[in-house]
């Protein structure tokens, strides 16, 4: 985007539509010049946070700008000689290949891009081999140490820390070092299917066989060998000058299994990671000692008792058996992948774009800090290259297919199970069979691997003794390790999700796939409807404590984190069963630490985080009905709910128990699932609710009308409609009309439940007005503060075609005026409305609310249109008039119906709108762009929510609209709203065509609808280039600034900093008086001080004088100062109750300028160099600033410092 | 910005006369009003008779036509303002001047043509840049701004029903007596050829015509367009079998063409990086 604004005056595209803007509105300051500028500036005024970022990036970003010379799409021509030229054999080859094995050559060509851009370059691999054979000589040359006890950890020197957590302390067996026995390489690296940005390359260090002993698998004596032979390398190694970083971390957060991270020297550092992992010699264990059903820990050693109890059963240990079994299998796990990889050149691309398919849901790295981080339990890359090669064992995928395939056929079968309904783990059984029974990969393997294991058949675990240990089971070749042992549900359940959401996508031909699946980051706070923090982890000790769960602690090693979070998550979903479609956490994360530091205890994971996605028709539901109260199952709904629940009796004469939540409006009900949260996790899990950061209607306060208002106006909204359907239905049954009505049309936001602030009904209060009893109506008084803000709301209405009906434009004028009069009459004699016509309107004061009713005639339009050639020809082209009047009576209420249609699909669309709408008038740009605009941006995000799923909260909208508008490429590419699916694939491939020939003759943000392909009527006067590309750096700040706030758990989290305009840039401030101004109360801080406005609020009258209607002075004034100076200047005001007008000189208008006729206005003449120029004269404008705004301007603030003429 | 001493509005482009003028007697900067004597080499018929016509060049905005004739009125007896957005030649003068139904009146910093009764008023205005910067709005006369005037606009925008009825009857039974006229003409002409021989076929008549417009044109061409496709045989003959490969081919190969640019394009923006 900086491309943009940097070239905007020069650039080819919109060198043309600049010229017709004339420079006039080109702006000086620096926020609308320079987006990079801008992005600095805005990063001092929103203070707190990280001041470095931004100014490196948009650093970063004028670099990039001034490299690459102005991009944009040109329509392709091609000589007849090079179309049709006899096509080569190789040409042919390729064409087919793009055909069967992608969908397109778009695809084909971006895949391509997409690998090149992530997989390692082959210069790389030398220098990352050098490093790996310089490692493989250290390690061989650490010597010896003599036997000691494990517990004797004295001869380590002090500059390095056991990297474990030892407790309890005690254990038996002795340690010495050994250099390793064997070095491999394992993994992606050899493989080759690693890919950027974190390049890691896993060494297996085979531990010698001296050193461990017997009864090694007991009591984490193997694991704490295991750390304390990493320990001794690491304090070798980080005396070596080779290395820029020696570290330790836990191997996917697990923290029974410390890895040894090593980094080259210098700048190479980001290169690579090399880790370390340990593990036993082969065969030294018997496998059957860890089959999922043993148990390795005891319980008296675990706490610490002096004998063990006699008799009671020692629990399975799982858990701690896969983390030895992991690492006997190391090598095996190398050479059957390497055995499925041969001869499938397209295995490799594929593991690549799984990976980035991966990494963007943030499912098998998450970001933490700066980096991507392993997360316990995460789908890793590892497991996905075992699942592919799974596929290829079950011949659903074979070795000719390409990447695109491989990805297609990966997520094809993820996908297959999700969405058959929602399976609720607690009451699981079956269910956790089903998860299972799709990911064993024992059976087949087994047998296929006879050969080259040395496995027998005989002594295996069975399946069930796995389904039994784990919520996901995937058993690799060898039949004794559980690949998914960490993963919960929950997370296989997201996976499966995304899986299924990608291939509905990747077969929708509307969407781009590619952009979808696998260039759109998809974080859990633009993913999910609601999100929650556990700010403190360490109160998971107590749910373990109260939820009871010893024996998994011991299979943890003590890991409270691990053993609740599975619990915590089926509670949820249980307790959200209906509510919500998916629930989800993030992988509890640990940072890796340098080796003299202690390592990370469990209670460093930092947060957790939750996201809820909900089904939109039941998450607000205010009764959860349980079974009926003589069922067995009724003790448990009890139990489950606790004290909320309570037997009611229903309407269909049964008795059940229920539990109902208490809500009153709208935005509270949206908030159920909160308390819902709060209240399971309370109750079964001992976790306070100061303790759970709930984020999920933190913005709908600015949506609020005042501090008192209870909920955010959705209920207003429907009062309205209501109102308008009454009035609509009377309008058609009307008698005594000439012409009979034949549409009833609403146009005001309102009606398509997008007003920010819907009008409430209200009833004048006389004393406060000027009354004039003659005409039936009031007047706003000078002395008083300004009346209330009463909107009329404008509906359309349509009469019947007749050959009654004047052709000529004036003369339709008339009747109009006539119709207007003769509506007011027969309403207020039919249904005695109080009505107050004019000539382009009639307004009708019902319910409390204010109609504005206009007529319109279908033809005419097209009587605008008409010209006529010499010859007598009858043409229709489009004058500024008709178009003006095919907007008015055509274009908005078709847009407000279909609005209004989408609304009821997604209940969250108007809110979002409003919040959209909210966000764009706070920063004093809702003049700059048309609301309509707004309004279909937003539908967009529910209409195409590829990648995501469609809102069901005003918040995550809000989070995407930002990012819309951040990240769209409105030069290069048509925003393209399918409203009511009236558009077919072709119809999208057409107006994408058309766009790019004649891009630079279209606005610079152009939005097709149905009704509407060719001409965005919506943004054809506003946006400007320069506002637009203000809106997008404010918008990519604004996200950044705000995600930052909702993701940090233990902020202040003021989500208003996004509602309050940076107001540096601007060259004078009109600052005005409070009571003046008649919508103070929307304002985004509400105000302390509030007037009277005249109004008894939700009230109507009969028979009353006409009230004041859409009179607001500010308006009044900005239109004046327009009027005046509006090629000297541009007028930004938030019209939503602000107190300042900010004013900005136009560049061009300081300019002196040869004296013309024309240009005079608001100049004087003075002479320069002997030559009589023209320059604005300040002074006096400034003045007149006041002088318009006489009883509204408190104050008029020139920052001269700002400008020079 | 000098924000010393305020430019003395005495500079102005030759054939021009600087008036300094200025809202009230609080404000402390004057706009500067540039007059001269209106010439056109236009009839006496025309609005603004070029002796006895000042051109008033950036009138500000709150200095209405009354404010206008008031500041001038020293100078000698005002006969007419006329403000404008732009100057031009005087449009015909409003015809039926209308309550209701005129268009939007100038705004903001207009231009102006005061007519005075005589020659001398000109002369005598240009005289008045001597002088002090004159006031618009006065004690005996103030101009209303900001709240005052809005509330008198809303005032204003309140119609009187009666008025309004009677304005537009008025008008529709004119304009229903010239349609009636007009129509009359036509049925009289109707059929009868004129001095060549050519007869007018209208839409009214015993046979009526095509409607002369575009839409039937294109309908038209539309439908012999579907007709030949219909007649025609697709890929009857090997020729056209073959010509249809090559298309194919060719199609592809500019859609190739065309994606490989978009490519180019994404990668110069950097579009391939996933995170």
């Amino acid at each position: 985007m900086t491309e943009d604004s940097s070239q905007s005056g020069s650039s080819a595209p919109w060198a043309g539509r600049e010229a017709r803007r004339s420079q006039s509105e080109a702006l000086r300051c620096g926020g609308f010049k320079e987006p990079a500028e801008a992005a600095e500036a805005e990063e001092v005024e929103q203070g707190p946070h990280t001041p470095g970022r931004g100014a490196a990036r948009a650093k970063k970003r004028k670099a990039a700008a001034a490299a690459a010379p102005a991009p944009a799409l040109q329509p392709v021509k091609l000589s007849k000689a090079e179309l049709y030229k006899p096509p080569t054999s190789e040409e042919l080859n390729q064409l087919k290949e793009t055909e069967d094995l992608f969908h397109s050559s778009l695809l084909r060509l971006q895949i391509e891009e997409l690998l090149k851009e992530v997989t390692l370059k082959e210069t790389k691999k030398k220098k990352i081999d050098a490093f790996l054979h310089e490692i493989n000589n250290l390690l061989s040359s650490i010597p010896e140490t003599p036997e000691t006890d494990i517990t004797d950890q004295t001869w380590l020197p002090k500059g390095v820390k056991v990297p474990f957590l030892q407790v309890p302390f005690s254990v038996k067996g002795k340690f010495r070092f050994m250099p390793p026995a064997e070095l491999s390489v394992v993994g992606s690296y050899l493989l080759g299917t690693c890919i950027k940005p974190e390049i890691n390359v896993d060494v297996a260090v085979t531990m010698p066989r001296e050193i461990l002993q017997d009864k090694d698998n007991l009591n984490q004596r193997y694991h704490r060998k295991r750390a304390v032979y990493l320990a001794h390398i690491a304090q070798h190694l980080s005396k070596e000058n080779l290395f820029g970083n020696v570290k330790f971390a836990y191997m996917n957060c697990n923290h029974l299994k410390p890895i040894l991270l090593l980094r080259p020297q210098g700048k190479d550092e980001k290169l690579v990671t090399v880790r370390l992992h340990a593990c036993p010699a082969p065969s030294f264990f018997k496998p059957s000692r860890f089959y999922p059903n043993k148990n390795n820990v005891r319980t008296a050693w675990f706490l610490e008792q002096g004998t063990p109890k006699e008799g009671a059963p020692e629990p399975a240990t799982p858990h701690y058996n896969n983390s030895i079994l992991c690492d006997t299998v190391l090598l095996s796990h190398l050479h059957f992948l390497s055995g499925v990889s041969t001869d499938f050149p397209g295995m490799k691309d594929g593991l690549a774009l799984l990976k980035v398919w991966l990494n963007q849901r943030q499912l098998s790295k998450g970001w933490k800090g700066d980096g991507l981080a392993m997360g316990l339990g995460c789908f890793s890359g590892f497991l996905v290259s075992m699942l592919v090669a799974y596929l290829v064992m079950k011949r659903k995928i074979f070795k000719v297919m390409s990447g695109y395939q491989v990805l297609r056929n990966v997520l094809q079968f993820l996908g297959r199970q999700a969405g058959v309904g929602w399976i609720d783990p607690i009451f699981q059984g079956e269910d956790r069979h089903h998860i299972a029974a799709v990911f064993n990969v024992a059976e087949i393997t087994v047998t296929l691997a006879n050969g080259c294991t040395s496995l027998t058949s005989a002594g295996h675990p069975s399946l069930a003794d796995f389904h039994h240990a784990f919520e996901v089971v995937f058993v690799d070749p060898s039949g004794l390790v559980n690949l998914c042992a960490d993963m919960t549900a929950s997370k296989y359940h997201q996976v499966q999700f995304e899986a299924k959401r990608s291939m509905e996508v990747l077969d929708d031909r509307m969407v781009d796939g590619f952009q979808a699946l696998l260039m759109t980051s998809k974080p859990m706070l633009r993913t999910f409807d609601h999100v929650f923090h556990l700010k403190h982890v360490s109160k998971l000790q107590s749910a373990c404590k109260k939820m009871q769960l010893l024996n998994e602690l011991m299979d943890w090693g003590g890991n409270y984190v691990a053993a609740a979070l599975p619990f915590i998550v089926s509670l949820l979903t249980h307790g959200l069963a209906r509510r919500a479609l998916l629930v989800a956490h993030s992988l509890p994360q640990t940072p890796e630490w340098p080796i003299d530091a202690e390592p990370p205890k469990h209670k460093d994971v930092g947060s957790l985080m939750f996201g809820l996605l909900f089904v939109p028709e039941f998450a607000a539901s205010t009764l959860e009905k349980g079974p009926q109260a003589d069922r067995p199952e009724a003790t448990d709904f009890r139990t489950f709910w606790g004290e909320k629940s309570e037997l009611r009796r229903f309407q269909d004469g049964s008795i059940c128990e229920a539990v109902v939540w208490e809500a009153d409006t709208i935005c509270q009900k949206r908030l159920i699932p909160e308390q819902i949260v709060r209240h399971l996790l309370k109750l079964h899990a001992d976790i306070p609710e100061s303790s759970i950061c709930y984020t999920g209607a933190l913005l709908e306060s600015v949506i609020k009308n005042g501090k008192k208002a209870l909920g955010t106006g959705e209920e207003d909204m429907v009062n309205v409609v209501c109102s308008y359907d009454d009035l609509s239905r009377k309008l058609w049954n009307l008698e005594g009309l000439p012409l009979t009505v034949t549409a009833v049309q609403g146009v005001h936001p309102a009606l398509r439940y997008t007003d920010v602030f819907p009008p409430i009904p209200m009833k004048p209060i006389y004393s406060f007005h000027k009354q004039i009893k003659t005409r039936h109506l009031l007047l706003p008084s000078e002395e008083k503060p300004c009346p209330a803000y009463i909107t009329p709301l404008k509906i359309i209405c349509h009469i019947e075609g007749s050959g009654q009906w004047p052709q000529d434009k004036e003369a339709i004028r008339r009747i109009k005026a006539a119709f207007h009069l003769q509506l007011a009459e027969l309403l207020q004699q039919q249904h005695q409305f109080i009505c107050r016509p004019a000539v382009t309107h009639t307004d009708v004061y019902k319910d409390g609310y204010v109609f504005r009713l206009q007529v319109a005639y279908h033809r005419e339009p097209l009587i605008l249109k008409e010209v006529v050639t010499p010859e007598g020809m009858l043409k229709y082209r489009d004058t500024e008039e008709s178009q003006r009047l095919e907007l008015e009576t055509l274009h908005q209420p078709y847009l407000t119906s279909s609005l209004h249609g989408l609304h009821q699909q997604h209940p969250v669309f108007g809110s979002t709108c409003r919040l959209a709408k909210r966000w764009i008038s706070a920063q004093l740009l809702s003049d700059s762009i048309s609301e309509e605009c707004v309004d279909l941006l937003v539908a967009s995000l529910f209409l195409h929510p590829a990648p995501f799923t469609p809102p069901s909260s005003p918040q995550v909208g809000f989070l995407r609209f930002l990012n819309l508008l951040a990240t769209f490429d409105w030069r290069n590419s048509p925003l393209i709203i399918n409203l009511n699916a009236g558009l077919t694939d072709a119809d999208c491939t057409e107006i994408k065509n058309k766009f790019v020939a004649a891009r630079s003759r279209l606005p610079v943000m152009f939005i097709a609808t149905p009704k509407d392909k060719w001409n965005s009527v919506w943004t054809q006067e506003r946006p400007s280039v320069q506002i637009l590309q203000r809106l997008l750096v404010l918008a990519s700040e604004s996200v950044r600034a705000l995600e930052e706030q909702l993701m940090n758990p233990l902020s202040s989290q003021d989500v208003k900093i996004v509602f309050r305009p940076p107001l540096d840039h601007y060259d004078v401030l009109i600052h005005l008086n409070s009571n003046q101004i008649p919508r103070h109360l929307e304002s985004v801080d509400w105000p302390v001080k509030s007037f009277s406005r005249g109004v008894v609020k939700n009230s109507a009258g009969v028979r009353i004088l006409f009230p004041v209607v859409d009179y607001d002075p500010v308006q009044c004034y900005l239109q004046d100062l327009r009027e005046a100076f509006n090629d000297l200047a541009l007028f930004f005001y938030d019209k939503h109750g602000g107190e300042v007008i900010a004013v900005l000189w136009k560049p061009s208008s300081f300019q002196p300028q040869p004296f013309k006729v024309s240009s005079m206005k608001g100049r004087t003449v003075t002479t320069l160099n002997n030559e009589l120029v023209c320059v604005p004269n300040i002074e006096a404008i400034l003045e007149d600033f006041e002088v318009l705004g006489e009883g509204l301007v408190k104050r008029v603030e020139a920052r001269t410092e700002k400008w020079t003429i | 910005m000098a924000a010393a001493e305020p430019r003395v509005a005495a500079t102005a482009p030759p054939g021009y006369t600087a008036l300094a003028v200025k809202f009230g007697a609080r404000q402390r900067s004057p706009h500067c009003l540039l007059v001269k004597e209106h010439r056109v080499r236009e009839g006496p018929a025309d609005t603004h008779p070029p002796q006895r016509t000042l051109f008033v060049l950036n009138v500000p905005p709150y200095c209405g036509s009354e404010a206008l004739s008031r500041l001038f009125a020293r100078c000698g007896a005002v006969q007419a303002v006329d403000l404008r957005d732009k100057p031009g030649p005087g449009e015909k003068a409003e015809k039926g001047t209308s309550k209701f139904f005129t268009d939007r009146t100038a705004t903001g910093f207009r231009v102006a043509y005061v007519v005075f009764r005589k020659p001398s008023g000109v002369q005598a205005a240009k005289a008045l840049s001597q002088e002090g910067p004159l006031l618009i709005s006065t004690d005996s006369h103030p101009v209303k701004t900001g709240i005052s005037k809005w509330i008198a606009r809303y005032a204003e925008s309140v119609v009187d029903q009666e008025e309004l009825k009677a304005e537009v009857d008025a008008y529709m039974q004119d304009y229903d007596k010239k349609v009636a006229e007009e129509e009359a003409k036509a049925a009289k002409e109707e059929g009868v050829p004129d001095e060549e021989g050519w007869v007018k076929v209208t839409r009214k008549g015993r046979k009526p015509g095509l409607p002369r417009t575009e839409a039937a044109n294109l309908r038209v061409l539309e439908r012999e367009k579907r007709k030949r496709a219909r007649k025609e045989l697709l890929n009857f003959y090997a020729w056209q079998h073959r010509e249809t490969k090559r298309e194919h081919i060719a199609q592809l190969r500019k859609k190739f063409e065309e994606d490989k640019q978009r490519i180019a394009l994404m990668r110069a923006q950097r579009k391939f990086r996933p995170y």
